[in-house]
């Protein structure tokens, strides 16, 4: 069910400006020191601007290869931001630093701890200024949206929650922005198989809802291919974009997936990938 | 115990249960006992000086004592030395009348000046926290700001504070002031050093948070940095009072004109006139004071901070509310204007369309109605 390109598309294939493009870009930590370390090295990629839709970029690589690294260049966050060297382009500007348009959900929890769930889902707006009354009523739409009972919930502070409604409430406020990127650094890393389904429907759910291109780094190769528009394949040390794969998108629910042949042809073909590049990772090193 | 052996015959695993129950409930690790217990326990440990004190200075003629009374006076003689309530040992109860206005006086006399000593305490504390809690959140937010303010802080950490002593008598010329910036000098470093490092404490992913939700600067800090921090900071509090009400009694100590008194000074007095025996009075009433004011700010803490301590955090709820109140009436007040989009690029117009739409079903104003994605 998935379509290999042949090559990882660059900047120049694509005639309007671009939601995300990368040109040749490398970040080097501690540059001319003994300690220098590159955690990503010419990277270069593009992410269409689909009208009225958004797209659904999963990127996949093994721990270390500069994931993170690519996903806090295009939020503008240090110490990955700036890069060393290369252009990170946000919708043809470059990134100056972060913002509401780009929103992010990490893997730890970033609950605010003295908010309530309340206040944490409408702590993007309270900075915009948006009054009280109408802030609380939007967020509490979204704690419903998110499947939280807004009575019993929206009062509770972020220590009285599991740690999937945790990540319910830290979507929540991002969405609630409407941003037009959301980078989602393994938000589902730390939670069990089922509660991990269960996000992953309702994330499909409201990503069609809010349009937004969602960049989204896994570890699981199931994950990747069920949510991703686009599966972008990462390489080791310095990290690379080796391979982008296009995938349909999913017809039925996550736990239903998993029994469908060509999803799992999918998933295997990758997987077979990542193992030949773990092979060979070692021998790049010591080039 | 003979009982429940004969009752049921195999009957070692009970009586080791009792046993482990007992001694292996006390050695188990990091084990609780219930709350009757810790009190009983610290009441026992209290219960047990207090024997060992009366043991060892008990005895008539006064020769025959463990400790002579010179050295360390009987409990009874602590609490009454001029025998104005209870008659001495062997007293002739013909001649012993009580005198209960001087008792009574000499009390109050110590409580009032338990309250100077508190008084300044306190003042000299506030005014710690008062100017070093916003300087340590500028250094916790700002290192340069840190690297600034460091070698103050480290001076005012290490300089040892019988050594600025004479300094404020120059400095300051009304005693009663002099002795509050004695407690400020004393307290400030540490509170901005404390108040620094719980701002740094706080993980840098909640920063990070912040900014990709739209926060600027400010909002971080006024927002996330400070809420956060704030329980370790209010803990190192109570810490320090503890450290001022140790400071104070050095403070008190210098010969003043204006003579307030204070604790401090009533413990030289007393060495100096007598009667001895109420220095260990105040030494007995400080211990239950400083009790007290931690237990006050304990309690404080625990309401202020229910997402740390759990339970009602009825000053919370109270600091929420106004908090929110002042939030609504910022708008009445000063006029502000629809809410400026925070996002640069695709939202313009979209968070003023948000405040008109509002409530109602649309909750996707600026955006197109959702259309699934076809492929």
């Amino acid at each position: 069910m998935g379509e290999v390109l042949d090559h990882v598309r660059q900047p120049q294939e694509i005639a309007r400006p671009a939601v995300v493009s990368f040109r040749d870009v490398t970040k080097t930590y501690n540059a001319g020191t003994a300690a220098a370390f590159t955690a990503i090295e010419g990277v270069t990629f593009v992410v269409e601007d689909l009208p009225d839709k958004g797209e659904f970029v999963a990127i996949l690589g093994s721990s270390g290869c500069g994931k993170s690294t690519i996903l806090r260049l295009i939020a503008g966050l240090e110490p990955q931001h700036p890069a060393t060297s290369g252009e990170v382009l946000v919708l043809g500007q470059p990134v100056r630093g972060p913002g509401a348009d780009r929103g992010m959900v990490f893997q730890d929890y970033t609950s605010f701890d003295h908010r309530t769930v309340l206040e944490n889902v409408t702590f993007g707006l309270e900075c915009q200024g948006v009054p009280r009354k109408e802030r609380f009523e939007l967020g509490r739409q979204w704690i419903e949206k998110m499947g939280l009972n807004v009575a019993s919930d929206q009062d509770k502070f972020p220590h009285e929650l599991s740690g999937g409604m945790r990540q319910r409430v830290a979507i929540a406020r991002t969405l609630i922005l409407h941003p037009r990127i959301i980078l989602m650094d393994e938000p589902f890393g730390a939670l069990d198989p089922n509660t991990r389904c269960n996000m992953q429907n309702l994330l499909v759910k409201l990503w069609k809802e809010v349009q937004a291109t969602v960049f989204f780094i896994t570890h699981s190769i199931e994950e990747a291919v069920f949510l991703g528009d686009r599966v972008y394949l990462m390489g080791n040390s310095p990290g690379t974009i080796l391979e982008e794969l296009k995938i349909e998108p999913p017809d039925r629910p996550a736990q239903e997936m998993l029994a469908v042949p060509r999803f799992l042809e999918t998933v295997h073909y990758i997987r077979d990938k990542i193992t030949q590049l773990e092979v060979k990772a070692p021998m790049t090193k010591h080039q | 115990m003979p009982d429940s052996a004969s009752k049921s015959a195999p009957s070692p695993p009970p009586a080791r249960t009792i046993s482990r129950s007992w001694l292996g409930e006390w050695f188990t690790l990091r084990k609780e006992g219930p709350l009757w217990e810790s009190v009983a326990l610290g009441a026992g440990c209290v219960l047990l000086l207090f024997a060992a004190w009366w043991l060892l200075t008990r005895g008539e003629p006064a020769e025959k004592r463990l400790i002579g009374p010179l050295t360390l006076p009987s409990p009874r003689e602590t609490l009454d030395p001029r025998n104005d309530l209870w008659p001495p040992p062997g007293a002739d109860l013909t001649q012993w009348k009580p005198d209960h206005k001087r008792f009574w006086s000499e009390r109050k006399d110590l409580a009032i000046n338990t309250l100077v000593t508190l008084r300044r305490v306190g003042l000299g504390f506030l005014l710690a926290i008062a100017i070093g809690v916003p300087l340590g959140i500028v250094a916790g937010c700002y290192p340069r700001f840190n690297s600034f303010l460091m070698p103050v802080v480290i001076f005012g950490r290490n300089i040892p504070l019988a050594a600025v002593l004479p300094l404020l008598l120059f400095l300051f010329q009304y005693g009663e002031q002099r002795k509050i910036m004695f407690i400020f000098v004393a307290c400030v470093a540490f509170v901005i050093a404390d108040t620094a490092q719980a701002i740094r404490d706080v993980a840098t992913r909640y920063v990070d948070t912040a900014y990709t939700l739209g926060a600027n600067g400010w909002q971080t800090v006024i927002k996330v940095l400070v809420p956060l921090a704030m329980p370790a900071v209010f803990s190192s509090f109570r810490v320090l009072f503890g450290l001022a009400f140790g400071y104070i009694m050095l403070a008190e100590s210098m010969k003043e004109s204006d003579d307030l008194g204070g604790l401090g000074f009533q413990i030289n007095t007393f060495q100096r006139r007598g009667p001895r025996e109420f220095i260990y009075l105040i030494i007995l009433i400080i211990p239950l004071v400083a009790l007290a004011v931690d237990q006050v700010l304990f309690w404080v803490q625990r309401q202020l901070f229910p997402h740390v301590y759990g339970g009602p955090g009825w000053l919370n709820k109270l600091v929420r509310l106004s908090l929110h109140g002042w939030d609504d009436l910022k708008r009445v007040f000063f006029q502000i204007g629809p809410a400026e989009p925070a996002a640069k690029s695709t939202k313009e117009g979209g968070t003023e369309g948000r405040s008109e739409g509002e409530t109602k079903q649309d909750l996707t104003p600026s955006l197109p109605p959702s259309v699934p994605p076809s492929k």
